[in-house]
């Protein structure tokens, strides 16, 4: 050895293997290695060199044993190795791979001993080598099963989890969110896609994928030659381990590999029904998932796969069905409450409105209904953009003309669905929704919207008829409440008001009327028939007939009742009706009054304060339980007096006393004592009802004798002079003045009282102009007065031109200024 | 606001203004604007009141504001009165040109259309 450059210890040694049998050490069953501190091999048997396939003279003396480890094992023997067995004198079990001459390995157990010196410096070091390849597989097997075991263990917790997650999500998007979720920390995916099946539009629609840049992300109808769509039709999970494999099956799966990098794919369809038996089940979606490396799916992950595949079809059936259930939950509610909705407006335009409003955004983004009603027809729209006008215009014809729903489709470029509003088989109208893609097509929602349609109609056509109804009202109070009333003499002036209830009520039974018994008698009545509507009109009708023909002269008011309680026998809709009805003898100046069951006369004569008639009342026409002895009250008026006749809507007010209301009533009528005739009842109803009335108001005012003299005072308002003009025109043609004269004076007047408003209460608003009017066989004299300061007539020229036209069409003019300004103008008239 | 008065057709090249009721210091202003509205820019207009059953002098002094607003374009225009009645009074009181009235609005279409 000493050749070796090394010290030369041999001499000194003592031969330790001639103690053991040769053939023994040699071929023991392990491998035996001698070597000098440093590592250097000087002995080996023959087991090793076969194991290892050296030459002895590869090794003695030419390597050390580190040098016959794999470069990792040459760490570990500097590093763990080497300094225990200095430090402990031996080692035991060390796991090192040994590299055969072939530079294979072979896996080796290796126990060494230090033999040391009598002063205890290393001498030798004696390696025993076991053959552990066997061990080595043994414990790789080991290995990967445990991991396997973790693997599947950590698959089955995440598969819990989801099957947790899929029993608790009640839709569709939830159970396809839950499912999604599935494959990568299952089986390590890369990403993962859902497609489901919409049986109504016979397509496959991409739902969700955790990273829509792979693949093709377009619905596809069932039938598409799609790998996607191939398999849903076929029913059984389809593993594409590679991109070879997709190429030759499934071309627009491979491409699509491509582009995103994909090795491997997961076809997985989400199935419901008999699990063994892939004919049987229905598919309800696929499930897809990717891999970026190759990946051998092993039996274990293959089966747990079809499982997650049951599990999602279940939960899909599920929420299906709970989608389903809850959409015609929702459906029929809303029906209800458009129904209700519906039913709260009575009107006609109303109702179509509040369609439009209900459908709007609940059921469609943009709602016309259209109705068959009037010369124009009712248009009602709701939300918007509105669609292509020409387009619906189409449609909406085919719908009528079909009488059956035209269904929006995907390419129609329209996207409204019409549907005809039918009532006894008479097409009404049609209403139009345009509804988001997902909310329209199916068999479902069409039968929804259906019987949308058709509570709308009949909605609609109610509201029709009650419009119809509610214009024939109308129209035949109208016409009776405005037939002609008497005018043009000079003996009496007549006002009447009516004023239909705030509120959309129907049409009233209040009326008034007016009519010549003979020459010499006025009748004014004035009633209110129970009820409303087209009935309370009809026989408000036949009332005012009854009256006409029972006023005679001989009869008088008590008489005229009692003939009214007769009819009312005949005419059942007229008992309970209350009626005021006096007569008036214009030669004689009395009047003749009785009521039954309704509000007293008010008399407001020249002099004193007004006065309710109290006397001759009885029950309401036919009364069963009422004092029907008709009785009748007369006194005698005086010239100028004012009689006013109501409906109890004039006076009655919630929160206010009929007292009160009376009171008021009273107090207003005295109030309004000089204020023209025209526009008194108006101006009555105005103040005791107001705008916010609750119950029609009817009223009849008799102002009688007109007066050689008319006296009138009005509020400082440009409007106030049209009804003057109207009281002085009716006062002068009493008289008899030519048309002429009488246009003169009413210029006159018109312009000296405009002149007294505009000059003389310039700055007061509340200012009073008094008139007073006087006429003689020959002449009408005017005079005008207010009590306020002129800035002086010649001011403004146009005010200038209304004096002009003051001494233009009057004969005399003069003006006295005297606290205030008073014009006195005179007329001559010419001969009749 | 101002329909129960006035109303608007055309008749040949003439806007047609239709007047009714009483025109008094209450409505003329409206009635001024509602009738301004439409004559500016018209080449010619027709005033009919025949069916006005009083006029003032506000009336008056609308008239003669649309009259002199047309006469400063050089557009011609008529107003159309009746034979008798309050309005012709009103305006022959105040001495309107008698080449302005007419009687027959067929007669004074077809002046304007000359």
């Amino acid at each position: 050895m000493s050749e070796s450059g090394g010290p030369d210890v041999t001499q000194e040694l003592r031969l330790p293997w001639d103690d053991d049998p040769e053939d023994l050490y040699e071929h023991a069953p392990c491998g035996y290695l001698t070597t000098l501190p440093d590592g250097t091999i000087v002995r080996v048997n023959e087991t090793f060199l076969t194991w290892t396939g050296y030459a002895r003279t590869d090794l003695i003396g030419h390597k050390r044993f580190r040098d016959l480890l794999t470069p990792g094992d040459q760490i570990y023997h500097e590093t763990h190795y080497a300094p225990l067995l200095t430090m402990q004198g031996e080692v035991h079990e060390i796991a090192l791979d040994v590299v055969r001459a072939d530079r294979s390995r072979v896996p080796t157990l290796v126990n060494s001993v230090l033999e040391r010196s009598a002063t205890g410096t290393p001498r030798i070091i004696r390696t025993m080598v076991f053959n552990a390849t066997e061990r080595r597989g043994y414990e790789r097997e080991l290995l990967s099963a445990r991991r396997a075991a973790e693997s599947s263990e950590q698959r089955v917790r995440v598969l819990q989890q989801i099957v947790a997650d899929l029993a608790a999500a009640p839709t569709e998007a939830e159970v396809a969110e839950a499912v999604i979720r599935a494959p990568e920390p299952a089986f390590q995916a890369t990403s993962s896609s859902i497609f489901l099946v919409d049986p109504e539009r016979d397509e496959l629609i991409a739902v969700s994928s955790t990273d829509p840049t792979t693949g093709n992300w377009d619905d596809m109808p069932r039938s598409s030659t799609r790998a996607v769509a191939e398999v849903a039709r076929r029913g059984d999970l389809h593993v594409i381990a590679t991109v070879a494999e997709a190429e030759a099956h499934f071309p627009d799966l491979a491409e699509s590999m491509r582009r995103s990098e994909r090795k491997t794919v997961v076809l997985l369809p989400l199935t419901t029904g008999p699990a063994d038996d892939h004919g049987a089940a229905s598919v309800l979606g696929v499930l897809a998932f990717s891999f970026r490396e190759e990946r051998v799916l092993t039996d274990g992950e293959l089966r747990v796969i079809r499982l997650l595949g049951q599990q999602a079809g279940q939960a899909l059936d599920r929420a299906r069905l709970y989608d389903e259930g809850r959409r015609r939950e929702d459906r029929s509610s809303f029906l209800a409450r458009t129904t209700r909705a519906l039913d709260e407006q009575h009107r006609l335009l109303q109702r179509a409105r509040r369609l439009v409003e209900r459908v709007v955004p609940e059921i469609a983004d943009w709602a016309l209904v259209r109705l068959q009603v009037g010369p124009a027809g009712l248009v009602e729209y709701h939300g918007g953009p509105a669609p292509d006008p020409e387009l619906l215009d189409a449609r909406v014809a085919e719908a009528v003309e079909t009488c059956a729903p035209v269904y929006a489709d995907d390419g129609d470029g329209l996207g409204c669905t019409v549907l005809p509003l039918t009532v006894r088989g008479r097409v009404i109208g049609t209403l139009a929704l345009r509804m988001a893609p997902d909310r329209r097509g199916a068999g479902a929602d069409r039968l929804f919207l259906v019987d949308l349609a058709d509570r709308a109609a009949l909605a609609l056509e109610n509201a029709r008829l009650y419009e119809q109804e509610r214009a024939i009202a109308r129209t035949l109070q109208r016409s009776l409440l405005a037939a002609d009333v008497p005018g043009a003499d000079s003996r009496f002036a007549l006002e009447t008001h009516y004023q239909a209830a705030a509120q959309d009520l129907e049409v009233g039974g209040d009326w008034y009327d007016a009519f010549l018994i003979t020459a010499n008698k006025l009748a004014v009545v004035v009633g209110d028939v129970v009820g409303r509507g087209i009935d309370a009109a009809t026989t408000m009708g036949q009332l005012r007939s009854a009256i006409r023909a029972l006023a005679t002269a001989e009869n008088g008011p008590a008489r005229l009742l009692e003939g009214l309680d007769r009819f009312c026998e005949r005419v059942e809709s007229a008992r309970m009706a209350t009626v005021v009805y006096a007569e008036i003898d214009l030669v004689g100046n009395e009047l003749a009054y009785a009521t039954a069951g309704h509000l007293p006369l008010l008399l407001h004569e020249p002099a004193g304060s007004p006065q309710y008639l109290m006397r001759a009342r009885s029950a309401p026409l036919g009364s069963r339980a009422g004092d029907r002895r008709r009785v009748e009250d007369r006194i005698r008026l005086t010239g100028g007096s004012r009689l006013l006749l109501y409906t109890d809507g004039l006076i009655e007010r919630r929160g206010r006393g009929l007292d009160r209301g009376f009171e008021i009533l009273a107090r207003e009528f005295s109030r309004m004592r000089d204020a023209p005739l025209k526009g008194l009842t108006a101006g009555l109803a105005d103040i005791l009802v107001g705008r916010d009335h609750s119950d029609d108001v009817c009223m009849l005012c008799v102002s009688l004798g007109t007066d050689e003299r008319l006296e009138r005072s009005i509020g400082a308002d440009p409007v106030q002079i049209s009804l003057l003009r109207a009281d002085m025109r009716g006062w002068m043609a009493g008289h008899g003045v030519d048309p002429d004269c009488l246009n003169a004076v009413l210029l006159a007047c018109s312009e000296a009282v405009a002149n007294a408003i505009e000059h003389g209460y310039q700055d007061d608003p509340f200012g009073m102009v008094d008139v007073s009017a006087t006429i003689s066989a020959d002449a009408v004299e005017i005079r005008v007065s207010d009590h306020g300061t002129w800035r002086g007539p010649g001011a403004d020229l146009a005010r200038g031109r209304g004096l002009q036209l003051i001494y233009e069409s009057m004969d005399d003019v003069s003006f006295d200024q005297d606290q205030g300004t008073t014009v006195t103008m005179r007329r001559h008239r010419n001969a009749p | 606001m101002t329909d129960q008065w006035v109303s608007f057709s055309r008749r040949g090249a003439a806007e047609l203004v239709h007047l009714k009721g009483e025109i008094d210091l209450a409505n003329a202003n409206d009635i001024g604007r509602a009738i301004v509205a439409r004559t500016t820019g018209a080449d010619a207009v027709l005033i009919d009141l025949t069916a006005v059953s009083f006029l003032d002098s506000a009336g008056v002094r609308l008239l003669d504001f649309i009259v002199g607003d047309l006469d400063d374009r050089r557009k011609p225009v008529r107003l159309v009165v009746g034979e008798r009645g309050a309005a012709r009074m009103t305006l022959q009181l105040c001495s309107f040109r008698d080449d302005l009235l007419a009687t027959d609005l067929d007669r004074a279409a077809a002046e304007l259309d000359r």
